[in-house]
């Protein structure tokens, strides 16, 4: 049931990719609502396949990276809903969905649930992968919006002007995006640092193993609290915080995916 | 259909001004009282002056519509001092027709894709109408005009790029900010193009204004108007760094915001995003503060690069724009010349019901039959005849629309003879 739920999730973000892919081929905005409405509709079908999956084996471990993404997927999806809300971002529904179809489809590819990884039973370590993983997301999309952000700045400071078939959010709604990611993706990435020490403890009776995950991990919070001292303290101008946040994630990505590939 | 106007191409504005029409009214009433003319319409905006008739006799109507340009249009009965051929141009038929079509979509504008045209178009439609000067043919000509423009502008990009200096500066400034509503701008100086480009910003939103100037009196004649505050040029530091537009548009020589009053600004704003928007000549901020980041500016150079470009991109769709027309004009055409065989077919719906009622008669004066027989009959009659007339009708309607229908409609009006019985009568 989980997996059909996943299936048809998938097939909803398609279609709100391709609808808003069409908007923007066609260059119209007539086709944004609708697209919304489908990504919103993915969504739910998204949270719906969790809602059966945690009443199936509760609490379910994440045992691998797939359902991560689509964890993550599901997160980030959310989160850009919710930021609609206050900044004229539709269009970038032609970047989020492909992103959520991904990540629902990879999950759907087999059965959920597997082989837990070692010690990994239990509520911490369930709640170490969903934090980090939904901090990741967001601060993903942090790093997202200052890719986009970037490319804008230098477009308006070399007087280029932007093909229109391509609209983007203005500077403004990029950087509010940047900062609100920012600030919940940290706060999730630290619980998400919280839980896995209290994980560890609880496993092997010490809260630090000295491994390379760990240490390089612990590194990434500390840049990411960097960030946002500069971002909320040190009130950093928007051209460097969207440069640092993509800098920030492109470390995050490393050690998350790059250390997997590694070890 | 003779359409006889000046527009910006063909006359200077000292020409157009003189030919303004503030009530076409009257104006029209008195064209249309003249044997010549039918239908008439008249055109009058800050680009174009145009009369559009629907006539019978072209040659009358042509020398009515010159005297009409030269005597009732020119202002309070001044005799104009030029030659009215040089500064009009005449479009007959399908011309006049194709020409009306580009007017309302735009395509004639100064500005190719200007969205004011169309409702000056609805309003000589309206005052044509209200004073009875214009019929069906005009009637159906404006309301193909107005469905021609809404196609144009659905299914080309043509309106769709700004190429004044002062929207695309608004359409920059969204780039950068969400909405205006809660955003700050000053305006240094009190030149013509900064108020312009002030008041576009306004429009879409803008509140809280600033204005500064060396001359305080006109800074607060000028605050006056936009709702703002007025300030002296030694306040620039304190309104700068409090500002997310600036627009310079002052006189002098040396840049007004030079590098060192911007990088202070900057750093007092704890580097916001700033808009500048520098309509002086010579510039009036340092080219060298593009090295600030977060501050984005763009003088009159740089502004009407992006107009350039959007006005060849509006060139382009403009093509595509005439395309249309050209489909609709070959409509409306079809549409017109289908009128032609409206004589010819009502002649010769009246031969046969000529010849059936005469016939009829003379057979029902040897019958002696009872009224609902009477009636059988007489419907069969009808029947017949209209049976046989269907199909030739139907064609010569089809045919009347192409260019060679004359011949179908000549070729009907020797077989049956409809010319001599005219004659007869």
């Amino acid at each position: 049931m989980t997996i059909q739920i996943l299936q048809w999730t998938a097939a909803v973000y398609l279609a709100a990719g391709l609808v808003a892919g069409l908007g923007l081929a066609l260059d119209t905005h007539r086709f944004e609502r609708a697209s919304v409405a489908l990504l919103a509709l993915g969504a739910v079908f998204h949270a719906a396949s969790f809602g059966l999956l945690h009443l199936a084996e509760n609490p379910p471990p994440i045992t691998d990276l797939r359902e991560a993404w689509s964890f993550m997927a599901w997160v980030g999806t959310v989160f850009y809903l919710i930021m609609l809300r206050r900044s004229r971002l539709q269009r970038l529904v032609a970047l989020v969905a492909p992103a959520a179809f991904l990540g629902a489809f990879l999950a759907a590819l087999r059965p959920p649930g597997g082989a837990p990884v070692e010690s990994a039973t239990g509520s911490w370590p369930h709640a170490h992968v969903l934090l980090s993983s939904a901090g990741f997301s967001l601060l993903g999309l942090a790093g997202l919006a200052g890719v986009i952000f970037l490319i804008e700045h230098a477009q308006l400071k070399s007087k280029k002007t932007l093909d229109r078939r391509f609209p983007v959010p203005s500077l403004e709604a990029l950087d509010r995006v940047n900062a609100v990611a920012l600030a919940v993706g940290f706060l999730l990435l630290t619980l998400g640092v919280i839980t896995g020490v209290i994980w560890l403890q609880t496993a092997k009776g010490r809260p630090w193993s000295g491994s390379a995950h760990e240490v390089w991990s612990l590194v990434a919070w500390a840049i990411y609290g960097a960030l946002v001292y500069g971002r909320f303290v040190a009130k950093q101008g928007s051209r460097q915080l969207a440069a640092s946040a993509v800098g920030g994630f492109a470390f995050l990505l490393f050690v998350v995916v790059g250390m997997e590939f590694i070890s | 259909m003779i359409l006889l106007g000046m527009n910006h191409q063909s006359a200077p504005i000292e020409v157009r001004e003189r030919m303004a029409v503030d009530d076409p009214g009257p104006l029209l009433q008195k064209l249309v009282d003249s044997d010549d003319i039918e239908e008439a319409a008249l055109f009058s905006t800050c680009n174009r002056v145009e009369v559009l008739v629907l006539t019978h006799s072209l040659e009358s109507a042509r020398h009515r519509l010159s005297t009409f340009f030269s005597r009732d249009l020119a202002r309070d009965g001044q005799l104009i001092d030029f030659n009215l051929e040089e500064v009009t141009y005449e479009y007959h038929d399908g011309d006049a027709v194709s020409h009306v079509l580009r007017v309302a979509s735009a395509l004639d504008s100064m500005v190719v894709g200007e969205s004011q045209i169309l409702g000056q178009t609805k309003d000589a439609y309206r005052a044509a109408v209200e004073c009875g000067a214009c019929g069906p043919i005009l009637g159906r000509l404006f309301q193909h005009a107005f469905s021609t423009a809404k196609r144009v502008k659905t299914e080309t990009r043509i309106a769709e790029r700004p190429v004044s200096v002062a929207r695309v500066a608004v359409d920059l400034a969204k780039q950068i900010f969400e909405r205006f509503e809660e955003k700050r701008a000053v305006l240094i100086g009190a030149g013509e193009m900064g108020e312009t480009a002030l008041r576009t910003l306004k429009k879409h939103g803008l509140e809280s204004i600033r204005i500064a100037n060396r001359t305080p009196e006109r800074a607060a004649a000028l605050a006056a108007q936009f709702g703002a505050t007025a300030h002296g040029l030694d306040e620039l530091d304190t309104l700068i760094a409090d500002a997310d537009v600036v627009i310079t548009s002052i006189g002098g020589a040396e840049p007004i915001l030079t590098l060192d009053l911007a990088t202070r600004a900057m750093r007092n704003r704890r580097l916001r995003p700033l808009f500048v928007i520098d309509i002086g000549v010579p510039r009036n901020a340092d080219p060298a503060i593009d090295a600030i980041d977060n501050l984005y500016r763009y003088d009159l150079d740089d502004l009407g690069a992006v107009a350039n470009k959007n006005a060849e991109q509006r060139a382009r769709e403009a093509e595509r724009g005439m395309a249309i027309i050209v489909e609709e004009q070959q409509r409306f055409d079809g549409w017109f010349a289908a009128l032609r065989a409206v004589p010819t077919i009502r002649h010769l719906r009246d031969r046969a019901e000529g010849i059936r009622s005469r016939e009829l008669e003379k057979t029902l004066a040897r019958l002696e039959l009872s009224d609902v027989e009477l009636t059988a009959v007489d419907a069969l009659t009808k029947s017949i005849v209209n049976k046989i007339l269907h199909a030739p009708v139907s064609r010569l309607k089809r045919e009347a629309e192409r260019e060679e229908g004359i011949a179908y409609l000549e070729t009907v009006r020797v077989l049956f003879e409809l010319d001599e019985e005219l004659d007869q009568e």
